[in-house]
């Protein structure tokens, strides 16, 4: 009994790590149409910003995260002016390439100027509680799962209520309508873009305690970003937060019931998922700003 | 210029070029001077050709851009080395090596139909990504299975050292898979291939059956990819999960099929070779830098030049052809749009023409 409990808690605190993980690249595919492929590599970097800045400045990831936050908006504003705009209207390929060349730059880039050594980063939320006899609750990633319900539900309020995120939606469901009743469509991809990144990195900050800190922590993010996006719908904040929990979950059980090897099938469960999913729903578990579509005629 | 590309003789020019490549590179191991490790480097070169020509196959010809391709490579080598190996061949003896090479090829080809049956069925990037989760559980599988795949130590093969005889057959087998793809081109099967990634609707109701011909074409790019994995297994005489699965073998079947020309005969063969020489360049110059350059380079290549090297000479794309008209005038640019636009549609409408037999065979 005391071993399931464990689970849910463990799946509960792993599924809020992977909500802010997924928000950033589940609404840029939402609304600009752009797999970023490069995904997991803004995760890193966010990460070493955090890293930086608690090795300089003495500063606690969840103090930081807000600041990394502002700068990834800018790199990701940048990455957009540069890159990302010369590639919304092409195949879906072209766009993947892209980003992929971004992320062969940005880790080896990151490798260069960190080496390729695992760092970790100190919090002062750390631990663990204990609940009853032989059940935890992990500080750090509890208190990520709090600041990941705060952005989920500062997200939903910015999308539903305010003047641009109601562009951003009508953008991604149909661009031209949006530009003839006079949405600067160009301007709303560039913002989502930036603000996606920023949460991305955000999110990479909250969890350099949780995750070593390294040039290559990116494609496996990635992937599971990917996983969860395709199986719950893109751009759906909802999915991202339901996906992300029922990964989680899975993960958890594998790792506690499975021993061993659990932690081994965790990295195959989430391809797994995704294709189960895709074959059954296709059109994704919880709907989104745009169908997933995956099936080939 | 165009009517240059087009002659005959730009083309004879271009044969009798590929002729004295091949015959150099055949008579290149019999001279003094070359040393074992420029063989095994020029074998490894071959390896990337193959591969790029196998994942062109999928993601030139049927548009399936397979993010996972090593995968097939990894599978190969691992058989290759299963079988080789005394103690996890199940026969008490290892098994010579052909046989064990070839049967490691069936297997990774038969596993690429299995596979591809379920990817396939799902389009554009869920395919690709499928592929690259299929490419990471697989490996993951590997490392865990440790009483068959020796887990994460890996497995030694028995060392057995003739660079010219690998050199010779993997030469071989790449100038066959070159003939074969000239000659699949231009079989009603290649069109069939080329109308499926324009019109996969459009080119089932023309009747034909989309789904056997990709998993098929899949099926053999897997084999043939887990052919160089069990020679590049022998000749390496070590497999562990990280050496026999890297992202790498992937990442350079897509950049030099880009680079080359994605979809056409020539391409990957092209740009592999140009990137071989390229990251030997970048390599001796810039060791630190060689990855980033590699990946700028790719951007480049896709935002620039689409098409590839081999596009620029091809008097239907998007070319050097188009770019000397536009600047300088010429029959190419008429008032209604590009000539390549009206030049595609006649391709296309070619195309189709071809698979209206294809119901009835």
């Amino acid at each position: 009994m005391s071993q399931l409990l464990q689970v849910i808690i463990n799946g509960i605190a792993l599924g809020g790590m992977y909500t802010v993980l997924v928000l950033g690249f589940s609404i840029i595919w939402g609304v600009l149409g752009v797999i970023n492929f490069a995904h997991g590599e803004f995760v890193m970097l966010g990460a070493y910003t955090a890293w930086l800045a608690n090795d300089q400045l003495g500063l606690d990831p969840f103090l930081a995260a807000p600041l990394v936050f502002l700068f990834m908006m800018m790199v990701g504003f940048a990455v957009q002016k540069i890159l990302v705009n010369r590639v919304i209207d092409r195949p879906h390929l072209v766009s993947l390439l892209v980003m992929f060349g971004v992320s062969i730059i940005l880790s080896n880039g990151m490798k260069l100027i960190f080496s390729a050594d695992f760092r970790r980063n100190d919090t002062a939320l750390d631990g663990s509680w204990q609940l009853m006899d032989g059940v935890t609750i992990p500080v750090t990633k509890f208190f990520v799962l709090l600041a990941a319900l705060g952005i989920v539900s500062a997200l939903s309020v910015f999308l539903q209520r305010t003047r641009m995120g109601k562009s951003i939606r009508a953008a991604a469901q149909n661009r031209e309508a949006a530009r003839i009743v006079g949405i600067d469509v160009k301007k709303v991809y560039a913002i989502t873009f930036a603000l996606c990144i920023g949460i991305t990195g955000a999110a990479g900050a909250l969890i350099s305690p949780i995750l070593a800190v390294q040039p290559f922590q990116g494609p496996p993010l990635t992937l599971k970003a990917f996983a969860i996006t395709a199986m719950a719908g893109l751009g759906s904040i909802k999915g991202a937060l339901g996906g992300a929990m029922i990964l989680g979950l899975i993960e958890a059980g594998l790792a506690i019931y499975i021993s061993g090897i659990g932690t081994n099938l965790a990295v195959i469960a989430s391809f797994v998922i995704l294709v189960v999913a895709l074959v059954l729903r296709p059109q994704g578990l919880f709907g989104g700003l745009r169908p997933v579509d995956a099936m080939a005629s | 210029m165009r009517r240059l590309v087009e002659s005959k003789a730009f083309r004879r020019v271009a044969v009798m070029l590929s002729l004295a490549v091949l015959a150099w590179l055949v008579v290149l191991p019999l001279r003094e001077s070359t040393t074992n490790s420029t063989l095994f480097s020029l074998t490894l070169m071959l390896t990337t050709i193959a591969i790029s020509i196998n994942w062109n196959l999928t993601g030139g010809f049927t548009g399936y851009v397979d993010f996972g391709h090593a995968v097939w490579f990894g599978i190969g080598a691992y058989v290759t080395a299963i079988l080789m190996t005394k103690q996890t061949s199940g026969l008490g003896i290892g098994w010579p090596a052909f046989p064990a090479i070839v049967l490691g090829a069936l297997i990774a080809g038969g596993m690429a139909a299995v596979i591809g049956k379920a990817t396939m069925r799902l389009k554009g990037p869920y395919f690709s990504i499928a592929m690259l989760g299929t490419f990471v559980a697989v490996r993951e599988i590997v490392r865990v299975a440790s009483p068959l795949t020796g887990g994460g130590v890996g497995l030694t093969l028995p060392p057995y050292l003739n660079r010219q005889l690998f050199y010779y057959i993997e030469l071989g087998l790449v100038v066959a898979l070159i003939c074969f793809t000239w000659w699949l081109r231009r079989t009603r099967f290649g069109s069939a291939l080329i109308a499926v990634r324009e019109d996969e609707v459009g080119a089932e109701m023309r009747g034909i059956n989309a789904t056997r011909l990709k998993v098929t074409v899949f099926s053999f790019a897997g084999g043939s990819t887990g052919l160089f994995g069990g020679l590049w297994a022998f000749q390496n005489t070590f497999v562990d999960p990280d050496i026999a699965f890297v992202e790498s073998r992937t990442i350079d079947a897509v950049m030099g099929t880009m680079l080359g020309g994605i979809g056409t005969v020539a391409g990957p063969v092209v740009g592999s070779a140009a990137l071989y020489w390229l990251r030997e360049v970048l390599w001796a110059n810039f060791l630190d830098y060689h990855l980033i350059i590699q990946g700028l380079l790719l951007i480049m290549i896709v935002l620039y030049v689409p098409k590839g090297i081999v596009g620029l000479f091809d008097p239907r794309s998007t070319s050097i052809v188009t770019l000397w008209s536009r600047w300088f005038g010429g029959e190419s640019v008429d008032a209604y749009g590009s000539s390549e636009d009206l030049v595609q549609m006649n391709d296309s409408a070619d195309s189709t023409n071809d698979h209206k037999t294809e119901v009835t065979s």
